[in-house]
């Protein structure tokens, strides 16, 4: 990859940074759920941008590819199905918790903040590597062999764990003894009996 | 890094030390596929194909014991006596959840395959936490673990409080994986790019502040597992709402896989700072005593009884980490092996008693012995070893904590140990009061004998049998923790790592 110069990226390091940070506050304080979706995806192209910078272009790439194509537009996906303009309900004390929250998070960001600018770095002096998705390659199959294979294991269950979730179940109105339904997972299964032989036969045979 | 041929490269991975995981994910697969062709009509085999593959990675545990290198996967993993103990610990605690929930499944009329999937797939993460000792592993096996722990804990997905507590556990589960890993971030910046534990303690060593914010952080992260307070806010909610059989497995199997974690990722990449780790898990044990078990003694329902005991139990266990000594340790997994019967043994209780009836008021529980002796007995053993009374595992487990204790000079976690000892004595005592003294409860005198023979009690009957026995016998055989000193006295970075004397008094 052709390397910028010094100052080319110093200066995009900074724009970079002012986008990122304008774009993440915009996703906390918009009032809208669709602007501060949209602006996520915005933040995580400006991040990709940043990791650009970092010489990480397979990075930037998956960076991309995943959560502005995926992540971000399964949340657009989320907000357009539930559709719901929830009124604000009026929380008590909001201006003074807001206060509170507002100093726990600047005392929490001059401590990261200081820690940061005081901390004697290491820095790497080895040669930036020009084939990174080799490299991401031969650590995969190396050093990071186990959690490679193990992800896999957390994707499958990941998989298994969202269709149980997904799936659609019946919800019977009433009970036999006349309760409401579901109270406690421990209900006995013989109440659900007579309600699954209403049902319509298709409905029946996916459980 | 240098080119290895491909067999140097798999004689130096040393696959043979996780073995028990193989077997794990071989079993899983295996249920999944049963599941998928035969379907329903076999849905009664599947907790014996699960049980029978936690057996038998049980069994592949033994053979690691004496094994001399135990770096595996490039480091990645290791298999030394002290994993392998927590990795046993775990097995068991699954073992006992599919017993338990087998009938539960079946009651609550919801799909079983799916439930041991990802019940084994949590056991796998659980066992790979206990062993991981390089950054990137830890963090994976971590959300193998937590990930499986939301989707079981939201599994009766038609109850809403099953619901609630998984929403609540996923939420703020994501919260404190964010903090362990911004943690881990910094560890990672201020090593210079290393990711194993045992090469980060030195490069830290002399950096000061910034470390000790990577150690808080880590910390912090590590106590959402344990359930230390202040960290515990989601236990309470969690264990109300989630599956009982669940809860089970949250209380012991996660909770020990926690520890694990504790122990390695403390003595291998903050050796130098053990002054400070000391101290802040002494704050977190202290706490977490005193909250678990004051508010243990306002609970009207058992399950949430049961969770801020088990904040109390995780505060005695934490004791064993605040003084860092050889036998603070062997005492820790001594107790955690007596904690996951007793607790179980609860558990399963609790799950009998609210598959019959329904509810897990403690009030319902009134006059059950002249109903059902045998439930009774269970419970009551139980929750008088939770209590620490002789001569049940419990009072041993808690006695050699806190000998442990004296020894290494904090008074103070041993003094608070004790007082919160004797307070818990009164609520667990008053659930066996109950149920033996007064008189029967209008959801007991609905109570019919139990049928062992219908669906998927039997497998309840043999877990209340087992953590029973072992409940009562456990205390008494001391070759068991003399085996735990041992695991001690084998595990490398235990020995090596400089042990510093505790902190004789706790602010």
């Amino acid at each position: 990859m052709p390397s910028l110069g010094t100052g080319v990226q110093f200066v995009s390091f900074f724009i970079l940074s002012a986008l990122i940070i304008g774009a993440s506050l915009g996703v906390v304080l918009a009032p809208n759920m669709l602007y501060a979706a949209f602006l996520l995806g915005f933040t995580f192209i400006c991040l990709s941008g940043i990791y650009l910078l970092l010489n990480a272009d397979f990075v930037a790439a998956a960076q991309i590819l995943i959560y502005v194509g995926a992540v971000n537009v399964l949340i657009l996906f989320a907000i357009m199905l539930v559709n719901r303009q929830a009124p604000e309900t009026p929380v008590p004390l909001k201006k003074i918790r807001d206060g509170i929250g507002g100093i726990v998070c600047f005392g929490l960001f001059s401590l990261i903040a200081t820690t940061v600018v005081r901390t004697p770095w290491p820095y790497s002096t080895e040669a930036p590597v020009t084939n990174t998705t080799l490299k991401i390659g031969e650590q995969f199959f190396t050093n990071y062999l186990l959690p490679f294979e193990v992800s896999s294991v957390l994707l499958l269950m990941a998989l298994v764990g969202a269709i149980m979730l997904a799936r659609r179940e019946f919800v019977p109105d009433q009970t036999v003894t006349g309760d409401e339904p579901l109270v406690l997972p421990e209900r006995s299964r013989e109440d659900l009996e007579p309600a699954l032989k209403k049902l319509p036969v298709s409905t029946a045979s996916e459980e | 890094m240098e080119v290895l041929s491909t067999a140097d490269l798999i004689e130096s991975l040393n696959l043979g030390l996780l073995a028990p995981e193989y077997i794990v994910t071989g079993t899983l697969i295996i249920l999944l596929l049963v599941d998928l062709i035969w379907g329903r009509p076999v849905a009664n085999k599947l907790p014996w194909i699960g049980l029978l593959g936690l057996g038998l990675a049980s069994l592949a545990l033994i053979p690691i014991w004496s094994v001399s290198n135990t770096d595996s996967f490039l480091g990645a993993f290791t298999g030394d006596p002290l994993g392998l103990l927590f990795r046993g610990i775990i097995l068991i605690s699954a073992a006992v959840t599919i017993l338990m929930s087998e009938r539960y499944i079946y009651q609550s009329g919801t799909a079983p395959a799916e439930f041991f999937v990802i019940l084994l797939t949590a056991t796998l993460g659980g066992m790979l936490l206990s062993g991981s000792s390089e950054m990137v592993m830890i963090f994976v096996a971590l959300e193998t673990l937590s990930i499986a722990s939301y989707l079981l804990s939201g599994y009766t997905k038609l109850d809403v409080r099953s619901n609630e507590a998984a929403l609540k556990y996923l939420l703020l589960g994501a919260a404190s994986s964010a903090i362990f890993l911004y943690g881990m971030s910094l560890l990672y910046g201020l090593s210079g790019g290393e990711t194993k534990l045992t090469e980060i303690a030195p490069k830290i060593a002399t950096m000061g502040f910034p470390s000790i914010l990577a150690l808080v952080l880590v910390i912090a992260g590590i106590s959402f597992k344990l359930a230390a307070v202040p960290f515990h806010q989601w236990t309470p909610d969690v264990y109300q709402g989630a599956p009982t059989p669940v809860v089970g497995f949250l209380s012991v199997g996660s909770k020990a896989a926690g520890f694990a974690l504790a122990i390695r990722f403390m003595t291998s990449a903050f050796p130098d700072f053990a002054t400070q780790w000391h101290t802040i898990f002494a704050v977190l044990g202290i706490l977490s005593m005193i909250l678990g078990n004051v508010v243990a003694i306002a609970q009207t329902s058992m399950k949430r009884m049961l969770a801020y005991s088990s904040i109390a139990q995780a505060g005695y266990v934490m004791i064993g980490l605040a003084i860092g000594t050889p036998d603070g340790y062997a005492s820790m997994i001594y107790y955690m092996l007596i904690y996951l019967f007793m607790n179980m043994g609860a558990f399963l209780g609790v799950v009998l008693f609210g598959l019959k009836t329904g509810t897990d008021e403690i009030s319902a529980y009134a006059g059950l012995y002249q109903k059902d002796p045998f439930l009774t007995l269970c419970l009551s053993l139980c929750l008088f070893s939770l209590a620490g009374f002789p001569p049940l595992a419990g009072f041993f487990g808690k006695l050699y904590l806190f000998w442990a204790g004296i020894q290494a000079g904090a008074y103070t976690l041993v003094f608070v140990g004790l007082v919160t000892s004797v307070a818990s004595i009164y609520y667990y005592v008053r659930v066996v009061k109950l149920m033996v003294v007064k008189e029967p409860s209008e959801v007991v005198q609905k109570y019919t004998p139990t049928d062992w023979t219908l669906p998927g009690m039997r497998s309840l009957q043999i877990g209340l049998v087992f953590t029973l026995v072992n409940t009562v016998a456990l205390g008494l055989a001391s070759p068991i923790l003399n085996f735990t000193k041992d695991s001690i006295q084998n595990t490398p970075i235990l020995t090596t790592a400089p042990l510093a004397k505790a902190e004789k008094n706790a602010p």
